[in-house]
């Protein structure tokens, strides 16, 4: 039997010699994600005989992974994919450790000296916000980084070490299209604006946390937005209270798409939350709207709906040129899509069976009727009512929660409908509000073999072959290997000087930790100087600005995990990034409550003062709102010369607004993989 | 999972149950299928494939056609897992896999990744079929051949070669970090080739509605908001008729002109921000370029396959004769497309804009269907649409017979020239297989390559006009690598081949995309690849 297991590895150690061999079995390795590039990467990182993996991942298996996600099969879906994948590929060589992980990677407890027990680490992730955190992490434990992702056909992978390639954000990252507050709430003119609304407005209003959606308001008031629209606007919000304690109150029929045949206590139709949700949005609000003839003047108006007239097919939507399949009522005509939605499919259910072209027999690809969509709204709003009776606190949108998506794509052609806007089916829908990218297994099998061979290069220390690799749609050269790049000098993440601080929060003051960091000069650190201190993007104190400089860290929400970041004020020194880190298990209770980095950080001295200082991440491009009524399709990107300060030092980190949220959730729509990548070759994203 | 509903939903869940939830296959394949929608899906699973060798890069191919559900694979494979193989294919259960047939274990394994996916292990010896039963292999739809001996390759791509309604091939050839892939078949047409460029918009030669439209419209004295919203098309149309009318009818053409024009159409701005008009500067050059029929579509014209078109002729050739006389008849282009691009414009002006090119589009479906009909040539409509809305970016490829490059020495020393890393690396590969075949046993030098390589090119390397000797470098490093590690099936390699192969393979069969052109070379080395093309 030895000989047997022995030769098991003969290939690899063929090809990767005894010493590298050797070497990988002992490597700690740390892959952060087990989905579609993760799963093949487990597999290669496995059979090349690294000994010591540990694997973390925060996500379940969903039933659309199981196209490329192969250590998944169906009995697994809802299980946690770091568990189940780590299980999967130990049954192949149970000499390997496997820990797996599931939990978020930007959790606190991840932080710097977690980091730092790994030899190297390997990104498999789907978001650009979490990978631009790991790349940060590692960039502070100075450990070397795999970076990589995959969309449809087109795939990549970065090497990435400190202070000798460039780093993930070395490159701007594509900015998520955002669209003007107004726009998704009063003048929407694209279907897409219907979504987003119906996801990020309506859903947290009907289903989210109590709240009054004051914060957006407050914002665009002050940006100087139109101030009895505003007011209107708030009016509007507060009406929420009535429909959210309707959708809470257990009052309500059963899901079975119909109002007034019901078991439930009040048969009166008035008692639907459903109904009731509908009359206040897409018919109060409507005619709240239509009451500032202004906003009219230049633009069509909305109709508002009918719920009753819709059910029985009576409601006629006023001739807007631009609509009549997706709005018009009665039997679905398809209209600008006859020749690929064939008119009697909606029953068919296998995609094989279908012919023709397009989406052809897929029952969700076809546009609804008005009223179809109000059966979908009604019957969707139950079961999310249903669901907050039966013990959700909250729900918010997930593209895989089939009432939540149900509901996003009812009620986003409910207000098209309204507006004169064209609808759009279910499958659209999915994609627009999911931000979903299209994924197969080819691609990742490509992009995680390139990946393991990048990692051999760092491990062997071989920097002459480390490549940026791009996988393309080209005939003539689909893989496509580039040198890498010197650290960009101008970066906001790399260049920074990396330190750790470990500390009790919650009893060192920000301004004792600049003192600490900064040391008297004499032998070490450069000693007190002018600078400003950010968390993030939060500006913490600058010269000019102290008042923060008592309070403890933890009070400024400035906790392990987290940097900070210090900025000469003058220009003449580098930036220092400070990581909170925790104190050691075995240091006395009345031990100091910090223990600062030795040596004191030593930033490169800086030849001419720098322009105004980069923020850490990538400069807050912060949308200015566009002005209430006027060019709501305009985007007004500006990024500021400078952070600005925010109105410190008050700091509320329960919940970000809801204006922030929007921002966040900007979709990032790939209509056209292939132009996108064209054009920024680095800025390829994501699969799940 | 929400297949099943209890009695209560399915009786009272009425009209939502037929439009809402996608059934669970779809929600399995729903990734993929924004890639290449339910026509491609279709194909795929009435795809029959055969792969030869159950070797790690053979499986590895095998799961990514498994995983978006192929119909039908079968591994045709004789040998007897080895300690070997159990380290390095992750489709065999390990040491306990060891001395069980390597076909079946891993049919076993791969199978249970999509129940949907029939798999099928052959223990019979390759040779022998294509001795007693070739019908067997040319039953499948596609072929894919991993590292064969190349005795054995050469028999089997001359069968399929023998007809050409033989299913292609797909050749596999790695060791260590090298490798390269091929594919053999006769002719390839694709339809829906997901072009890059968009289908033209007609600006030049607008169709009556539109230019009607254009006209019509009372720019003059329109609204600044409306006029901030018509759409680019709409200007360009206009501003290339009002310029015709004082030059003589012709589009700008120099320099000057089309600068003169540009400046007029930012000049015809109300406001300063008016993006339409930027976005129309920006298209200006639609105005001055003719549209044509694209010279790679007027190019599949002269093919042998439309020239002596006969009624069995395959539906393409029908319908790309149809499409040269539908495009010899004025305007001289391609039926309208009715997919407008984005652009800076409210919703109605849009929404009427895209109903005339619909509307004109449908027309010249019509046009073009009763083409087809007067040749006597029927087509599913399906098709037809297919190929009308796809015109643009047609192709058809011809392909050639495995082995015929390594038979051509002048073809050789061309490759060397211009694709002089890519091509050593093939001959130093194909120089691998003919010492293996001529000794399996033997372990080869450097020089035994070497030596085989000459052989292949006829002696001696190739010089520049400036008497450089071409390649000997790339040669080298090459020769040194498969002299190193001659045999390994890297699982590193094997993933990745195992994922491009299968990308291949998916386009073969569902004929969308572009497969690869030539020998494709795989160096994970240097993290390149690159085609050998004379």
């Amino acid at each position: 039997m030895s000989t047997k297991a022995s030769s098991r590895s003969t290939h690899v150690e063929a090809i990767l010699g005894r010493d590298l061999y050797a070497q990988v079995r002992n490597v700690k390795l740390l892959l952060v994600g087990a989905g579609g590039i993760g799963c093949e990467l487990l597999k290669n990182i496995v059979l090349t005989g690294f000994g010591d993996i540990t694997l973390l991942d925060l996500d379940t298996i969903d039933l659309s992974n199981l196209n490329r996600q192969f250590l998944f099969r169906k009995k697994d879906v809802k299980q946690s994919k770091a568990l189940v994948a780590a299980r999967t590929a130990q049954q192949f060589n149970p000499s390997v450790r496997i820990t797996p992980i599931h939990a978020n990677i930007k959790e606190p407890q991840f932080d710097v000296a977690w980091f730092r027990q790994f030899h190297i680490v390997l990104n498999a992730l789907d978001n650009l916000d979490a990978r631009r955190h790991v790349n940060k992490m590692c960039l502070a434990a100075a450990v070397p980084l795999v970076e990589s992702g995959t969309a449809g056909y087109l795939g990549q992978v970065q090497p990435i070490l400190k202070d000798r390639t460039e780093c993930f954000d070395c490159m701007p990252k594509p900015i998520p299209k955002t669209f003007p507050v107004c726009t998704i709430r009063s003048t929407p003119s694209q279907p897409i604006h219907c979504i987003v609304w119906a996801k990020s407005y309506l859903i947290p209003q009907l289903f989210g946390e109590d709240e009054d959606g004051g914060d957006e308001l407050d914002e665009a008031e002050k940006q100087g937005e139109n101030a009895e629209k505003i007011a209107n606007l708030r009016k509007e919000a507060q009406a929420f209270t009535a429909v959210r304690n309707a959708l809470r109150s257990g009052s309500h029929p059963k899901p079975n798409g119909s109002t007034t045949r019901s078991r439930s206590k009040k048969a009166n139709p008035n008692g639907d939350a459903a109904q009731l949700v509908f009359n206040k949005v897409f018919e109060a609000d409507i005619q709240n709207l239509l009451s500032m003839s202004d906003m009219w003047s230049n633009r069509a108006p909305p109709v508002p709906l009918n719920y009753h007239e819709i059910l029985n097919d009576s409601f006629v939507l006023p001739n807007h040129p631009e609509t009549d399949a997706a709005t018009s009522n009665g039997p679905f005509v398809p209209q600008n899509k006859a020749h690929t939605n064939g008119h009697n499919v909606p029953n068919a259910s296998s995609s094989s069976t279908a012919s023709g072209s397009g989406g052809a027999g897929l029952k969700d690809q076809r546009e609804l009727t008005l009223r179809e969509n109000l059966e979908l709204f009604i019957h969707s709003t139950n079961r999310l009512s249903m669901r907050l009776n039966s013990g959700e606190d909250t729900i918010s949108f997930d593209k895989d929660d089939d009432d939540t998506l149900d509901f996003v794509t009812a009620a986003a052609n409910l207000r098209a409908a309204a507006y004169g806007i064209g609808g759009k089916s279910r499958w659209e829908v999915k994609e627009m509000a999911g931000n979903i990218i299209p994924a197969i297994a080819t691609t990742n099998a490509v992009i995680s073999g390139a990946i393991v061979l990048q990692a051999l290069h760092l491990l062997r220390k071989n920097y002459g072959g480390l490549r940026n690799i791009h996988l393309q749609l080209k005939p003539e050269v689909p893989l496509n290997g580039s040198s890498v790049g010197a650290p960009a000098p101008e970066c906001g993440v790399c260049r920074d000087t990396y330190v750790e601080l470990l500390c009790d929060p919650s009893r060192v003051t920000l301004g004792e930790a600049i003192e600490r960091i900064l040391g008297d000069g004499d032998d070490e650190g450069t000693g007190p100087r002018d600078v400003s201190v950010y968390e993030d993007k939060r500006i913490l104190s600058d010269p000019d600005f102290d008042d923060n400089l008592e309070r403890t860290l933890e009070s400024l929400g400035v906790t392990r995990g987290k940097f900070l970041t210090i900025v000469d004020e003058d220009g003449e020194w580098g930036n220092v990034a400070v990581a909170i880190g925790v104190l050691p298990p075995n240091h006395p209770p009345n031990g100091p409550a910090l223990i600062p980095p030795f040596p004191l950080p030593k930033p490169p001295r800086l030849s001419k003062p720098t322009p105004p200082p980069l923020t850490p991440n990538t400069p807050p491009r912060k949308r200015t709102a566009s002005v209430m009524g006027g060019d709501d399709d305009i985007e007004h990107v500006a990024p500021p010369p400078k952070r600005t300060k925010t109105g410190m030092p008050h700091i509320n980190m329960a919940s970000p607004s809801k204006k922030k949220r929007l921002e966040d959730e900007g979709l990032l729509i790939v209509e056209n993989p292939d132009e996108k990548v064209d054009d920024e070759p680095e800025l390829i994203t994501i699969d799940d | 999972m929400s297949d099943s509903q209890d009695i209560e939903t399915a009786t009272t869940a009425i009209q939502t149950s037929q439009v809402a939830q996608p059934d669970s296959k779809t929600r399995r394949y729903d990734r993929q299928l924004r890639l290449w929608a339910a026509t491609g899906q279709s194909s795929l699973e009435s795809a029959r494939i055969l792969v030869c060798s159950g070797s790690a890069t053979s499986t590895s191919v095998l799961k990514n056609l498994v995983l978006p559900g192929v119909g039908h694979f079968t591994i045709l494979d004789a040998h007897v897992v080895t300690p070997e193989d159990a380290g390095n294919n992750f489709f065999l259960e390990g040491l306990d896999s060891v001395g069980k047939s390597r076909a079946e274990e891993a049919v076993r394994l791969l199978s249970e990744l999509n129940d949907g996916v029939e798999g099928q292990a052959n223990t019979a010896n390759l040779d022998d079929i294509l001795e007693k039963d070739p019908s067997y292999i040319t039953s499948f739809s596609l072929v894919i051949a991993h590292n064969l001996p190349s005795s054995t390759l050469d028999r089997l791509a001359t069968l399929l070669w023998s007809n050409t309604s033989f299913p292609p091939l797909i050749v596999i050839r790695s060791a260590g970090f090298l490798a390269e892939i091929f594919i053999q078949f006769h002719e390839h047409p694709i339809i829906d080739s997901h072009p890059e460029t968009p289908a033209s918009l007609r600006i030049d030669k607008p169709f009556p509605a539109l230019l009607d439209h254009a006209l019509k419209l009372d720019i003059e004295n329109m609204d600044v908001i409306d006029h901030g919203n018509i759409p680019y098309v709409v200007i360009l149309v206009r501003a290339l008729e009002e310029w015709k009318a004082s030059h003589n009818g012709s589009p700008p053409k120099t320099y000057e002109e089309k600068s003169e024009f540009k400046k007029g159409l930012l000049a015809r701005k109300k406001k300063a921000d008016e993006e339409n008009f930027d976005e129309a500067a920006a298209q200006a050059y639609r105005v001055w370029t003719e549209t044509t029929v694209p010279n790679e579509i007027s190019k599949l014209f002269s093919d042998p396959g439309v020239t002596s078109l006969t009624p069995s002729s395959p539906a393409f050739f029908h319908l790309l004769k149809a499409l040269q006389q539908f495009s010899s008849q004025p305007p001289h282009t391609l039926p309208l497309s009715s997919t407008l691009p984005d652009m800076k414009s409210d919703t109605a002006s849009y929404v009427h804009l895209q109903k005339l090119y619909k509307a004109r589009a449908e027309e010249e479906k019509l046009v073009f269907k009763s083409i087809l009909k007067k040749n006597g040539a029927p087509v599913d409509d399906a098709i037809v649409d297919e190929f009308v809305k796809n015109a643009h970016g047609l192709k058809l490829l011809r392909g050639e017979k495995w082995g015929s490059l390594d038979a051509d020495k002048n073809a050789l020393s061309a490759c060397l020239k211009g694709n002089t890393k890519e091509t050593a690396t093939h001959l130093a590969l194909s120089a691998l297989a003919r010492i293996q075949a001529a000794n399996p046993s033997v372990q080869p030098t450097e020089d035994d390559l070497r030596t085989a390589v000459l052989a292949l090119i006829g002696g001696e390397l190739p010089r520049s006009s400036s008497g450089e000797v071409i390649g000997e470098s790339e040669l080298e490093e090459a020769i040194g690598e498969l002299a190193r590690a001659p045999t390994a099936d890297l699982p590193n390699t094997a993933a990745f081949l195992g994922g491009l192969v299968a990308q291949e393979a998916i386009k073969m069969i569902t004929r969308q995309y572009v497969p690869v052109k030539g020998v494709c070379v795989v160096d994970l080395i240097g993290s390149w690849t690159g085609v050998v093309q004379p």
